[in-house]
């Protein structure tokens, strides 16, 4: 035990004991010469024949230095403080190689952990892999208690969940928080447990609770809501205008199934009523909107499953058909009802980003490829310089081996500190990215949190980056033979074996540089085009306030007449030039339609399930002033076309020429077919053609009816106010104001027409946001390798060029001499992107829109880009050259 | 001034043996060592830097002996190797162990 000790010891005083050790032999030979001296000997005799008795001091400094040390362990520590001086030294080349590095291998990472959080990470609950997802849509709830009164039968458990918004405020401007609704057994069966309080049981998810509305929270709401305090338990929160009771909180990393939403308050399916009031959704067969996953048996496999389930969908189906109208009836659940593995929950993210993803980790990947070569090409320069101190090194006896790993060390080091940088550069760009999929509709939370698979992950990328960075310069340690580039030292003249390697690197740098250069001009066209999309309205005045009638509790008939106060209150607020209502808003993804469309007497279609739906919206008078959208033909809606009266409607361009009404339709008639029959609109005007659900799906077919006929009125209406511009922030507070005064039960959350467009280019937002970093990034590590090489190039010849100027050489004559290797490098360089980017155009196509994949002018774009960018590369040490001072150049050698 | 001899001409751990012995009557700096051991040897012995220095370090490291700056007799600053109990037990052990060593290879080298 001692001995290791100190041992230790020993390696963290060595260089006091050398000195010691040096001091002590010093004292030693002093001794001898006065004892040589008492002799007789001359002093300086003495003191010559003494040093000659000495032996080999070095010699014996080392064996006592491999006394203490093995010499493997004294080896490895020597080679790192060599590698770190000589990086120290070189300070420029060791930023850079370490940055290149960090911005890869971090940069490969961040877009790891978003793929491991979102696509290979497992719930974390109890055995997720039992875990089975009933495909593929939402359930009816009836269909649901059939299959909850089986679930002990068939499988070891089931769940069924709906993910909600509620609204936290208990009047005026709403406060939403995600949540959901969930079945009684929802965290028995997963597995998971409160960390306060407890968690739901089957007999809070009936009528008569026994502690009435109850709810569950999440760690973060606790967190943020509660700020983390014991007795929130017992606490009450208002939902949805209702009173519920905190019975527990859900550990920190619980989130609920939905793999990228993180449901912050779960209340029981017995709640809906309470909230939903008449309009409860719990009978109804007709409404899909809970999501079901069983729990398999341990025994069973997911085939024993399915046949189980569908063993019993015959009893499911006659339980719950009567509720069905009789016209569906007939294929009332007839499909097979499907189970799949949902080890890994559900997720809408995932089916949306999962290819993107999959294209940008492969980006990255090139991208770490290049910086590694890039850190490879000017490690080999390295060598090269270092030629003479490396021969001396092998001629004092270093073996090629310990040269190698010396090397080694040096790129081991830069891997390791590019690596750790690399982490934290993850961290932060992760959160970054995963912020820019957050939308007006969906709060997006991913976790992120370095788990095995993505320290992994880094580690292996580090070590492989290490290794590729690593093994040229190893490579080029075998043309350094001992005694060599001692003898010409440095008189080098032009062309050799080392340049192929090095300009092979150099070319493959232009060519991914291009091809991801390419891929960024292309998707920010693609971009850009989709945000200068035609809307049919102007959107820059608007501000949209979703009204939601419900909350009052007032009954449904009176909805009408406070919509109409609502909008009275807004219209007379100052600065507000119209207020309109609607019922749903424009460019939100989806909207209210009908499939089955007659004009006049023509017979009308059975069953149009073709995506061609028309769709529909109800107005207030004067909603197409407000949204600018010109008026061609006949009349708008006035406040005469009220319940009762005949019914009209108004329709655009593009329903004129879908149903070729020609030029005049006013007067004709419409008719649609509803599930409880038939109903007649004459025509009394035509608008201008507008997006309806998304600028992308183009001008749609648009039927409009008066908001006044439309019985009942829905929980919630569209209040659109146009606002003189630059006075958008006070105008939303005034009409906030203005609508709490009216209705002080209202609830009402305000949009803009900007945050409905983000949303539907989110994807394409975020590839061009990546793909003009990497270009970016590219650009500099190509432009900084063409550097590193021309420079070294240069400095290699700098003999050559000294002659050449001192024979009388223009400095012009150098600068081109310099060009023309570089400029040989980049045309093979781009000849290989271009023709790469030709060939991988076919798999940028579906993700582009308006652009063609092989975009002359953008090829041309990006080809200019990396052209200047490589002469300026190029240019700066070549002028450094023509400056030489022959003389001193010569001198030098 | 003739061969210095290095630690392969003995068997090996002798020279540490004949350190600690040297060391036994008081603290030693490393010339007076190598002085001791060639008087007491009839200037047979004569152990240079590179053997001695390794096998003072290598006692050092066993803790068989400790050492201190000190100044010598003609004012020069100098290390002074001493004994420590353990090393002292070392000696006694050790110097058994070469005896029986000894007396083996002359039964052998005696035996027909």
């Amino acid at each position: 035990m001692s001995a290791l000790l100190r041992r230790v010891m020993f390696f963290f005083r060595r260089s006091r004991h050398d000195a010691d050790l040096r001091e002590e032999i010093e004292a030693h030979r002093a001794h001898r010469q006065g004892a040589l001296e008492r002799e007789g000997l001359a002093s300086d005799a003495a003191a010559r024949a003494s040093r000659r008795a000495m032996g080999n001091v070095t010699l014996a400094v080392e064996d006592v230095r491999d006394v203490w040390l093995s010499r493997a362990v004294d080896q490895l520590w020597q080679d790192i403080r060599i590698a770190v001086r000589g990086l120290r030294k070189n300070p420029g080349f060791a930023l850079v190689a370490i940055a290149t590095l960090a911005l890869g291998i971090g940069a490969n990472t961040a877009l790891f952990s978003i793929f491991n959080g979102l696509i290979l990470r497992p719930l974390p609950v109890r055995d997720p892999g039992r875990l089975a997802l009933l495909l593929d849509g939402s359930w009816s709830y009836p269909i649901w208690a059939e299959i909850r009164a089986r679930e002990n039968d068939l499988f070891d458990g089931a769940i069924a969940w709906s993910d909600e918004t509620f609204d936290l405020s208990r009047g005026g401007q709403s406060a939403f928080v995600n949540g959901a609704h969930v079945s009684g057994r929802f965290f028995e069966v997963l597995g998971v447990s409160a960390v306060r309080g407890r968690i739901l049981t089957s007999a809070d998810d009936a009528a008569d609770a026994p502690d009435g509305p109850v709810a569950v929270i999440s760690h973060r709401f606790w967190r943020e809501h509660f700020g983390g305090a014991d007795n929130a338990i017992g606490r009450q929160i208002t939902l949805q205008r209702r009173a519920f009771t905190v019975v527990g909180v859900m550990p920190p990393g619980f989130f609920g199934v939905d793999v990228g939403r993180m449901t912050d308050v779960m209340l029981p399916f017995a709640a809906e009523p309470l909230i939903r009031g008449q309009e409860s959704q719990l009978a109804s067969v007709g409404s899909s909107w809970p999501d079901i996953i069983v729990r398999r048996k341990p025994e069973q496999s997911l085939e024993q499953a399915n046949a189980a389930l569908r063993g019993v969908q015959p009893l499911i189906r006659a339980a719950t058909v009567s509720g069905v109208s009789p016209r569906r009836a007939a294929r009332y659940l007839t499909e097979p009802l499907t189970l799949a593995d949902a080890a890994t929950g559900r997720s809408y993210l995932r089916s949306e980003f999962a290819k993107p993803l999959i294209a940008m980790i492969v980006a990255v990947g090139l991208l770490l490829l290049l910086a590694c070569t890039n850190i490879a090409s000017l490690l080999v320069a390295r060598v090269v310089t270092r030629r003479r101190e490396l021969t001396v090194r092998m001629a004092l006896g270093g073996s090629r081996a310990r040269l190698a790993r010396l090397l080694f060390a040096e790129s081991v080091i830069v891997a390791l500190a590019g690596a750790a940088l690399g982490l934290v550069f993850a961290r932060w760009s992760g959160a970054l990215l995963v912020h820019q999929l957050s939308t007006w509709e969906s709060d997006v939370s991913l976790e992120l949190a370095l788990d095995w698979r993505v320290l992994g992950f880094s580690v292996a990328v580090a070590c492989a980056s290490a290794v590729v960075a690593a093994v040229a310069p190893t490579l080029g340690l075998r043309s350094v033979a001992a005694g060599e580039a001692l003898k010409d030292a440095g008189r080098g003249l032009a062309g050799d074996r080392r340049f192929a390697v090095r300009g092979t690197l150099v070319i493959v740098q232009v060519a991914v540089s291009l091809i991801l250069i390419i891929a960024a001009g292309l998707f920010l066209r693609s971009f850009a085009s989709l945000n200068q999309l035609p809307l049919g309205f102007v959107p820059e005045p608007l501000l949209i306030a979703e009204l939601n009638l419900q909350a009052s509790d007032a009954p449904i008939e009176q909805r009408a007449t406070s919509a109409e106060r609502l909008r009275a209150a807004a219209a007379a607020v100052p600065g507000v030039r119209s207020a309109s209502l609607s019922r749903v808003s424009l460019l939100t993804g989806g909207g209210w339609g009908v499939n089955r469309v007659a004009i006049d007497d023509a017979p009308m279609p059975v069953e149009d399930l073709s995506a061609n739906r028309l769709w529909r919206n109800a107005t207030s008078p004067g909603w197409f002033d407000t949204m600018g959208t010109p008026l061609i033909r006949g009349r708008d809606f006035t406040n005469a076309d009220r319940g009762g009266a005949p019914l009209v409607t108004i329709i655009n361009g593009a329903f004129a020429r879908r149903y070729q009404l020609g030029e005049q339709p006013i007067g004709r008639t419409v008719r649609i077919g509803l599930s409880n029959g038939d109903r007649r609109y004459e025509i009394v005007g035509m608008v201008a053609d507008s997006a309806y659900t998304s600028p992308r799906d183009g001008m749609m077919a648009i039927m409009y009816v008066p908001l006044a006929q439309v019985e009942p009125l829905g929980e919630t209406v569209i209040l659109t106010i146009n606002a003189a511009r630059g006075r958008r922030a006070a105008v939303e507070r005034e009409v906030a104001a203005a609508l709490t005064r009216t209705e002080p039960a209202i609830g009402f959350v305000f949009r803009t027409f900007d945050q409905f467009i983000a949303a539907t280019v989110t994807q394409e937002r975020l590839v061009a946001m990546l793909s003009s970093f990497f270009g970016g990034l590219a650009l500099l590590l190509a432009g900084m390798g063409l550097y590193g090489i021309v420079a070294q190039a240069t400095r290699a010849r700098q003999a050559e060029i000294g002659l050449r100027l001192a024979l009388g050489a223009q400095p012009r004559g150098i600068v081109r001499l310099v060009f023309h290797r570089a400029s040989v490098l980049v045309a093979v360089g781009l000849a290989l992107g271009l023709a790469g980017s030709l060939w991988a155009a076919r798999f940028l196509s579906p993700l582009l829109f308006h652009v063609e994949a092989r975009d002359p002018a953008t090829f041309a774009a990006a080809a200019g880009v990396l052209v200047t960018a490589a002469l300026l590369a190029s240019w700066l040490p070549a002028r450094r050259a023509a400056r030489l001072d022959p003389a001193t150049v010569l001198r030098e050698g | 001034m003739g061969l210095t001899n290095t630690s392969s001409d003995l068997l090996p751990g002798t020279l540490e043996l004949l350190i600690l012995k040297s060391l036994r009557p008081g603290a030693r700096h490393g010339y007076a060592i190598v002085e001791h051991l060639r008087v007491a040897s009839d200037d047979v012995l004569r152990i240079g830097e590179s053997a001695l220095y390794p096998a003072l370090q290598r006692l050092l490291l066993n803790g068989w002996v400790k050492a201190e700056w000190g100044t010598s007799e003609n004012n020069r600053r100098a290390r002074y190797y001493t004994l420590t109990a353990a090393g002292r037990r070392q000696l006694t052990a050790e110097q058994a162990e070469f005896d029986r060593m000894v007396s083996v290879i002359q039964r052998v080298l005696a035996s027909t």
